[in-house]
């Protein structure tokens, strides 16, 4: 027998008979390898691996899209942005089909070089995403970016959903997989909130089938034992402190905010925006944005999916109006989206 | 006479002199040499084959081939999985305006070079010529036509089938992608570019050999839905069974491709009876293009579409895809 299977035997004789169980993933990329590896169809029946809020382009605020295809209009602009950002769709359509001057990067650093090759632009840095894209901005911002770039920034904290997701009952989470990306910068000990002030085990995993079995049986075992710890089975990738010398720039440059997740609503102390010291980089404060008003997509439940309330499929849109080619909703844009990986796997 | 003039496709002098000095330098066939408005065939056999296919693809040379063998390729592997032996081949050339002559002689060197060792003949051809941007250097279009050995007809596919596939999947997808440079990936990808006709026509005589198809736009996972689709039987499909060359499915995983969608050009997916598998995969091991040849799957009435069981033993259905991960790939 190999590893996977002792390990799938294990979960089954983990379970609690009488209950439902539900446990959720955070990550995109962990929801990727559970979809595509087809682990939901050897769990137990009662017990349910949840998608959670691990896409980033799915919870950027349509508001920040908005600006960003209003700004990469102006003659004197270019926008740059990771590649999934240029698709999703807001109610004035997406980046690549309604804005003007934009460029996908892949890094922050290109952000540098685009900024320093077109000195008679300014160049605006659209920059997303959980505390694994932070970093890197952050690091730009350390080394001394051209007068001519600005952020603007999206950033949103991961813990900070958790916590809404735990106090929602509607939901019910027995246990979660903490994200192992995240986990890398912000350290293990950063999930320690959720199994000792909520009582929920957690287990910080990598991203191959096997190390999320493994997460799984650990987060079945205290189901068992009654307890709650937060443990690490991705422990040659994740220290308990994180990456201090990340975080101690993104403390740096970025404080905490109220924001608006899309589809969820406003978050207090959920997302990051540059300090007021950095104002005179933030395009935010440069270019005067104004906030618009959120629009809901006729039809589609992004917001459920991203809270796992509900699965891709209870979308009336699903892989009929909504499909990867023509995304209607956040979720099936890029291939961390819950609907998106839905409809490869389902 | 460095580029390609608007002039080279008027069908004056300089179309003569183009064909003249320059096509007929490689394509010398018989069939072609009178220059006549139709070439006169000769078959032995009066079941003949026809395929006719484009060929667009962006960069014009990737590792592994160019345009001119993956337009003789691709012919020569259409008539050669319909259980046919491909024989003669048309030839039309789309060429922008500017267009590097030296360009346009590597291609019909590489032309010359995969059909003389396909044993197929280009019998007639045409060219025009498109004003600047008006085409992306150079499209080619053929067809083939091919003497029928053994039809193999869809129909023929039924419960408990093996599904092989004659190699590893995604070279050419791969190659392409990375040769146009739009990743910051410092690798070069070699392209499987290849013409099957030796591979595939010493099936023909096996008893048991059912069905084939080469795999190119939308790759294997494709080809399968459209048989599972078509037949209404289901196939399963094993992923540990599945091969995938190193380099390949390190740089998917980067891009987020699945080897299983991507484009191949010198593998053919073959649906074969239970009994006859092994005799076939055997042949296709003898030869070099075969040596990897692997059982991948089955045909089962236990469910309908193609399920592929996962290496932890979980199941997850393939389907089509509906974006094209790379559009003009070949
Ligand atoms: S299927 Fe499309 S419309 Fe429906 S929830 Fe997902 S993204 Fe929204």
């Amino acid at each position: 027998m190999n590893k996977s299977e002792n390990l799938i035997k294990h979960i089954h004789s983990l379970v609690p008979k009488d209950r439902k169980v539900k446990i959720m993933n955070v990550c995109g990329s962990h929801e990727h390898t559970i979809a595509f590896s087809g682990m939901r169809s050897l769990m137990p029946q009662n017990l349910e691996l949840i998608p959670g809020p691990g896409c980033p382009v799915c919870v950027c605020p349509e508001s920040d899209i908005i600006n960003a295809i209003k700004l990469s209009k102006r003659d004197d602009v270019i926008l740059v942005t990771y590649g999934d950002m240029l698709r999703v769709p807001t109610q004035q359509g997406s980046i690549r089909a309604e804005g003007k001057n934009f460029r996908m990067i892949t890094s922050p650093f290109e952000a540098i070089a685009i900024a320093k090759n077109h000195s008679d632009k300014k160049i605006i840095f659209f920059s997303i995403g959980f505390e694994t894209t932070t970093a890197p901005t952050a690091a730009i911002l350390e080394m001394g970016i051209p007068d001519n770039l600005y952020i603007l920034s999206s950033h949103r904290l991961t813990p900070a959903i958790m916590e809404i997701l735990v106090k929602d009952a509607d939901i019910g989470i027995d246990g979660f997989i903490a994200p192992g990306h995240v986990s890398a910068i912000v350290g293990s000990n950063a999930w320690n909130v959720f199994s000792e002030k909520y009582g929920i085990p957690t287990v910080v995993a990598g991203f191959e089938a096997e190390n999320l079995l493994l997460g799984i049986v650990d987060i079945l075992r205290q189901i068992k034992e009654g307890i709650a710890e937060t443990t690490n089975v991705y422990s040659n990738v994740v220290r308990p402190e994180g990456n201090t010398q990340a975080q101690r720039i993104m403390h740096k440059y970025f404080e905490v905010s109220n924001v608006n997740w899309r589809g969820i609503g406003y978050i207090p102390d959920s997302g990051l925006e540059l300090k007021s010291e950095y104002s005179a980089r933030d395009a935010r404060k440069v270019f005067e944005l104004k906030e618009v008003k959120e629009e809901k997509i006729p039809g589609c439940i992004c917001g459920e999916v991203i809270l796992g309330k509900a699965y891709p499929s209870k979308c009336k849109l699903f892989k009929k109006a909504c499909t990867p080619q023509s995304p209607t909703g956040p979720c099936m844009v890029s291939q961390e989206g819950s609907c998106n990986i839905w409809y490869k796997t389902n | 006479m460095k580029k390609i003039e608007i002039g080279h496709g008027s069908g004056g002098r300089l179309t003569r002199d183009l064909i003249e000095k320059l096509f007929l330098k490689y394509l010398d066939s018989n069939e072609l040499k009178p220059l006549e408005d139709a070439a006169y065939l000769r078959f032995e056999n009066p079941n003949i084959a026809i395929t006719t296919d484009s060929y667009v693809v962006r960069p014009l040379f990737f590792p592994g081939g160019d345009i001119g063998k993956l337009a003789v390729c691709g012919a020569v592997n259409d008539i050669a999985v319909s259980g046919a032996i491909p024989k003669y081949l048309s030839l039309s050339f789309i060429i922008e305006e500017g267009f590097l002559i030296k360009h346009l002689e590597d291609v019909l060197k590489s032309i010359k070079m995969t059909s003389e060792a396909a044993g197929v003949k280009i019998v007639t051809g045409d060219t025009k010529v498109v004003e600047r941007n008006k085409c992306d250097g150079l499209y080619i279009n053929t067809t083939a036509v091919g003497e029928i050995v053994t039809p193999l007809v869809i129909e023929n596919i039924s419960d408990g089938d093996a599904v092989i596939v004659t190699g590893t999947l995604g070279d050419h997808g791969t190659a392409v992608a990375i040769a146009r440079n739009e990743f910051d990936i410092d690798a070069s990808v070699e392209s499987d570019c290849a013409a099957l006709s030796g591979l595939l026509t010493p099936l023909f005589d096996i008893d048991g050999l059912k069905w084939m198809r080469d795999p190119t736009r939308g790759g294997v996972a494709t080809v399968l839905v459209e048989v599972a689709e078509k037949t209404s039987l289901g196939i399963e499909i094993y992923e540990d069974k599945i091969p995938v060359r190193d380099d390949v499915r390190f740089i998917s995983d980067m891009l987020g491709y699945d080897p299983l969608y991507l484009a191949n050009e010198g593998k053919a997916v073959v649906i074969t009876s239970h009994e006859a598998a092994d005799e076939i995969l055997n042949k296709l091991r003898l030869h070099s293009l075969g040596k990897n040849a692997a059982l991948i799957g089955r045909i089962t009435t236990k469910h309908k579409g193609v399920r592929l069981r996962t290496k932890i033993g979980g199941e997850r259905v393939l389907d089509m895809l509906e974006d094209d991960m790379l559009p003009r790939i070949c």
